[in-house]
């Protein structure tokens, strides 16, 4: 009964059952009605889904919203998505607009656009280029953030914790209206309560802590306490209210 | 629980000469429960604190078995640990959202203190899935394959077999008379039915094994 693959595709208005499929695909506006299980999901229009989906590969360039949890080998976000769930990938990839109600966790994330988390964020290798808002703990071995919004998580933990101006100061006038534009006129720069890693290094940020064994703080950074283990490095340009070696 | 001594994240890196991103990481691979993890407020603003003797004791048997086994077959490992002790807590089912009063009575669970069977448990979870769906007799009618397969070592066999469970519709009628009758058939994947039957609902038993599972890994007690 199960061996028997199918595949699915809207193009105008439709809904979809749920089920097992090799391909689905919505052009136009479509609707999945339940748990689905796919090998392709490819929303290019407007998707609904209203049960959980586990895919092999999902690929949003329209708008699409999950009503339940999200499971996926990889998943490309360029349009815009809205998980109710949580999403559990192996790649996850949004140069779009992604919102999840809870956790995430993948192996590899890479944020061009702007994600929103409800919970926290789990990954091996972390690297946001755009704007974020994490309501929970960001970890990852690896963190490289080039700030390029408004970043904000309540903490972040891992090993490697790079955090840079992005691109953008270098790339003149233009660019820099437009993300102010975008951002709502802040200046980008990513705020947390709480940093812990092994090797930070720090721009434009604002903590209450940051605890590491070698702590570089770079410029334009605000951190009301410093606990190294090893070595600290400050920029002349950054304001620690207080140091501490442990 | 407020007996417990406590030791601060520092001191448990400093005590057992670990990093930062080994702790992120191993929490991460659920190596070290959620529960664990006591945020207190000190004068230096807010901190962690571990429950000592746990945190060091499983932080010492993570290096220890480190050497020998990945990290996922180490996640594995304490898994199948807490998988053997076969008692799931009142608290997890109500987070996973099973406490439907009916359905405990039908599992005739509650007065049973704290914590009830795997079994009962995953009984419970199974039904659940049902329950919005199917019709109160379709529910009991359940219950008793379940319990007949439970007998027969339904839990050991989930993860090898994937079994289903169906619940499946056929309406037969003749001459101006019909009835439907109500059908619960536990399957491995790839059954086949005839095509008369209706599907009311299927329910992959070795996912509802493993919400109970993860819970448990999760917040350990």
């Amino acid at each position: 009964m199960s061996d028997q693959r199918k595949e699915a595709s809207i193009s105008g208005a439709g809904m979809i059952s749920g089920g097992t499929y090799d391909r689905v695909s919505i052009s136009g506006a479509g609707k999945i009605t339940g748990d689905i299980h796919a090998e392709e999901l490819r929303i290019s229009g407007a998707g609904k889904a209203k049960g959980k989906v586990e895919a092999t590969k999902i690929v949003v360039s329209g708008s699409v919203s999950f009503a339940d949890d999200v499971i996926a080998d990889e998943m490309r976000i360029s349009g815009s998505a809205h998980v109710d769930g949580r999403i559990t990938a192996k790649e996850l990839k949004s140069s779009g607009s992604l919102k999840v109600a809870r956790n995430v966790s993948s192996d590899y994330i890479k944020i061009s656009g702007s994600l929103r988390a409800g919970a926290d964020v789990e990954t091996e290798i972390f690297r946001a280029s755009g704007g974020f808002q994490i309501d929970g703990l960001l970890s990852a071995d690896r963190i490289e953030i080039r700030i390029g919004g408004r970043c904000q998580a309540k903490e972040i933990g891992g090993e490697q914790i790079d955090i840079r101006r992005g691109g953008w100061r270098e790339k003149g006038i233009i660019l820099d209206g437009l993300i102010k534009l975008f951002t709502g006129g802040g200046t980008p720069g990513l705020e947390t309560t709480q940093i812990e890693g092994d090797e930070i290094y720090l721009e434009d940020t604002a903590a209450d802590v940051v605890r590491g064994k070698r702590v570089e703080i770079g410029p334009g950074c605000r951190i009301k306490m410093v606990e190294y283990h090893e070595s600290l490095k400050a920029h002349p340009d950054a304001k620690i209210d207080k140091q501490m070696k442990v | 629980m407020n007996e417990q001594k406590l030791i601060s994240k520092k001191d448990a890196l400093e005590t057992m000469g670990i990093s930062y991103g080994q702790l992120y990481r191993w929490k991460r691979k659920g190596l070290i429960p959620e529960s664990w993890f006591i945020r207190q407020s000190t004068f230096t603003g807010q901190e962690t604190f571990f429950p000592e003797e746990k945190i060091l004791g499983r932080i010492g048997r993570i290096l220890s078995l480190k050497e020998s086994c990945s990290l996922d077959q180490l996640a594995t490992r304490i898994t199948e640990k807490v998988g053997k002790k076969r008692e799931v807590a009142f608290s997890k089912l109500s987070e996973l959202g099973w406490l439907d009063e009916e359905l405990m009575e039908l599992c005739a669970l509650g007065d049973e203190g704290t914590s009830v069977t795997l079994e009962k448990a995953f009984s419970l979870g199974v039904l659940h899935q049902v329950s919005e769906i199917g019709r109160k007799e379709e529910i009991r009618l359940i219950k008793r394959t379940l319990d007949e397969a439970l007998t027969k070592a339904l839990v050991e066999r989930i993860r090898e077999q994937r079994p289903l469970l169906h619940l499946l519709r056929k309406r037969v009628s003749a001459s101006g008379i019909s009835a439907e009758i109500s059908l619960v058939v536990i399957a491995s994947d790839g059954a086949a039915f005839d095509p008369d039957l209706e599907t009311v609902q299927v329910v992959d038993l070795a996912v509802v094994l493993d919400k109970i599972k993860l819970g448990l890994t999760k917040e350990e007690k």
